[in-house]
């Protein structure tokens, strides 16, 4: 049988979850200069035997390559999950990546108020069509591709439903926070077929990788 | 406007040749199983009222079903679902038959499912339903056909078995309103076990909370049932592990140890299952090959109650995972031309050569050359001609004209 295969988000998850892995004892070395080869394969020491194939990918194909089976595991943020949903199963919460979506609107503005039924812009449609949905309200939404805070000075959109880390950019356009939707971090997934049929490897990496974040939680 | 005319809609695909040979070749191991243990096939329409798959308790969700209307203005639904209908069947035109009915279908089902998921609208399924009967030997019967059913076309499954009933008494001990029942249940269904702590942590210590909490790591082997039988001390749930338990004991003397597995989190929306469910899975496929389990409240529901347990399989699946099926398709064994003249003859003997059981197959071109040639092309041994004389040549043993 091929060794666990894990499907890895591109860019900001990336470097820590090579980090968490390397502190767990598997040499990643190939992460680091990876060149042009897209299937990685990563192995532990003499501590821990395990052995990986890593797969580097955009956030939402991570969701597409486990759903189906592709790879057993991946490491995708809360927000791509949100946005795109799927069938998986989400066991660990790996603690790094963390930022939150919020609804904001330009300074001195009141979202809520009047009847007019508002624009929103946002890269996260879905996220936002099921925020507005809960609270009853009939919202335009607009989808965004780049800088959506452009959107409100633009006049486009009266707020946007985006990710916040610090609110530094919010600020610098003159947008303000009205309301945070939900916490985001990065996730392990499952493909449910696999977590069946392997149970014992992945439970042993999950739990693997669960004692290292907290550990390195701790000393943080 | 743009034409359409050249593609199948998304989610659909055209079945060819060596593929619907498989597919064929599933159909009649599994109708051959089914019939043998006494099931008898049955069919309902393509289309069926809406109200059907919308019953309380049993509702698909509606964005997942092809509409239409008939020429009433009635809203039909594009048979998303062969259970519903079929229960709907047994509890009208078949309710005065003798119990327990057994039933096995094989059709297409068709949902809408997202955009460029890569999963099909249209699935072909084959299955079976167990009317009328509960208990331990009406489940049994289900599980070990389903056993029957994938040793027939697989080589290598793992079946796990559940409760459905497991979650709802243990969250009814609760009292929590709908929705949170709901994101518990989400939690519980994804293994997301973050999400599942921040739910339960408020809910205080009550025995079910802690029940609840392990619900999700409560699959693998045997060890998973006394596992839980440390954690789910109410009467009721106890009862159902029992259920379980004397279930898992019977299929292992089936001879199923290695590949039975239990899974106590399985906890599925919106469906119809009451009792035991069960799904099969297979190295390299995503997601189950079959999936089935009891539900006693569904006939109910149309108006004539009774107990009942049954599966369904992914033909497409199952077809593509056949072993050692031949894939290409076989080339008759002799192609009979008929000269100007002998049209008709060249029929005749082509009968007769099929009457004694040889595949032969008649030459639609005008020349003896031109039909030699074709036979090489496509790997046809040998050719006969019809005519004054009849000609016979053996190309597999190398005979030139």
């Amino acid at each position: 049988m091929r060794p666990l295969r894990m499907a890895l988000t591109k860019g900001r998850l990336e470097k820590s979850t090579v980090a968490l892995l390397e502190n767990t004892g598997m040499n990643c070395e190939s992460l680091r200069e990876k060149g042009r080869r897209l299937i990685l394969p990563v192995s532990g020491g003499t501590e821990n035997p395990a052995k990986l194939q890593v797969v580097l990918s955009k956030a939402p194909d991570v969701l597409t390559y486990v759903e189906h089976g592709v790879c057993e595991l991946g490491v995708v943020g809360k927000d791509v999950i949100q946005e795109h949903g799927g069938r998986f199963f989400e066991i660990l919460d790996l603690g790094f990546g963390k930022c939150g979506f919020a609804l904001a609107c330009p300074k001195g503005t009141d979202f809520f108020h009047g009847y007019q039924s508002k624009t929103v812009a946002t890269k996260y449609p879905n996220v936002a069509r099921r925020f507005f949905e809960s609270k009853a309200m009939d919202v335009r939404i607009i989808k965004i591709e780049g800088s959506v805070e452009l959107a409100p000075l633009l006049g486009l959109a009266d707020g946007i439903v985006d990710i916040v880390e610090t609110g530094a950019t919010l600020r610098e356009n003159g947008l303000e926070v009205v309301e945070r939707i939900s916490e985001i971090s990065a996730r392990l997934i499952v493909n449910p077929a696999a977590m069946k049929l392997r149970k014992r490897e992945i439970e042993e990496l999950a739990a693997r990788l669960e004692q290292e974040g907290k550990r390195e939680e701790a000393v943080t | 406007m743009k034409n359409y005319s050249k593609i199948t809609p998304e989610g659909t695909r055209d079945i060819l040749l060596g593929e619907c040979r498989a597919r064929r070749e599933v159909e009649k191991r599994l109708s051959g199983i089914f019939s043998l243990r006494g099931y008898h096939e049955v069919m309902t329409p393509g289309l069926e009222y809406y109200d059907v798959f919308r019953l309380s308790g049993a509702a698909l969700p509606q964005q997942e079903m092809y509409k239409t209307t008939d020429n009433h203005g009635r809203l039909l639904a594009v048979r998303p679902d062969s259970t519903l209908p079929i229960a709907r069947m047994a509890a009208s035109r078949l309710q005065s038959s003798l119990r327990p009915l057994r039933l096995f279908y094989s059709q297409q089902i068709y949902r809408n499912r997202p955009d460029l998921s890569g999963r099909s609208d249209e699935c072909t399924q084959m299955g079976i339903e167990l009317l009328g009967a509960s208990g331990l030997r009406a489940d049994l019967e289900a599980v070990s056909l389903a056993v029957e059913a994938l040793s027939a076309c697989v080589k290598d499954f793992r079946i796990e078995i559940g409760h459905a009933k497991l979650f709802p008494v243990l969250a009814n001990r609760l009292a929590l309103p709908e929705e949170k029942r709901e994101e518990l249940r989400e939690a519980i269904e994804s293994k997301n076990y973050g999400m599942l702590s921040a739910l339960l942590d408020p809910l205080g210590d009550d025995p079910a909370v802690e029940a609840i909490r392990r619900l999700p790591r409560l699959f693998g082997g045997e060890e998973v049932l006394r596992e839980a039988e440390r954690w789910c001390t109410g009467e009721e749930s106890r009862e159902l592990l029992g259920s379980l338990k004397t279930l898992y004991a019977s299929l292992k003397e089936l001879g199923l140890g290695e590949r039975l597995m239990v899974d106590l989190g399985l906890v599925q929306a919106r469906d119809y299952y009451t009792g035991v469910v069960f799904s099969a899975y297979v190295q390299e496929v995503g997601d189950a090959v079959l999936s089935g389990g009891r539900y006693d409240e569904l006939c109910g529901k149309f108006g004539m109650p009774m107990p009942a347990v049954g599966f369904a399989m992914d033909l497409d699946a199952a077809a593509a995972l056949l072993p050692d099926f031949p894939g290409e398709t076989e080339q008759p064994e002799i192609l009979v031309y008929g000269e100007a003249g002998f049209e008709i003859q060249a029929q005749k003997l082509a009968a007769s050569l099929v009457s004694q059981g040889t595949a032969c197959v008649c030459s639609v071109f005008d020349t003896w050359e031109e039909s030699i040639e074709y036979a090489k092309k496509t790997g046809i041994s040998r050719v006969f001609s019809v005519g004054e004389a009849t000609r016979k040549l053996n190309i597999g043993k190398g005979e030139t004209p």
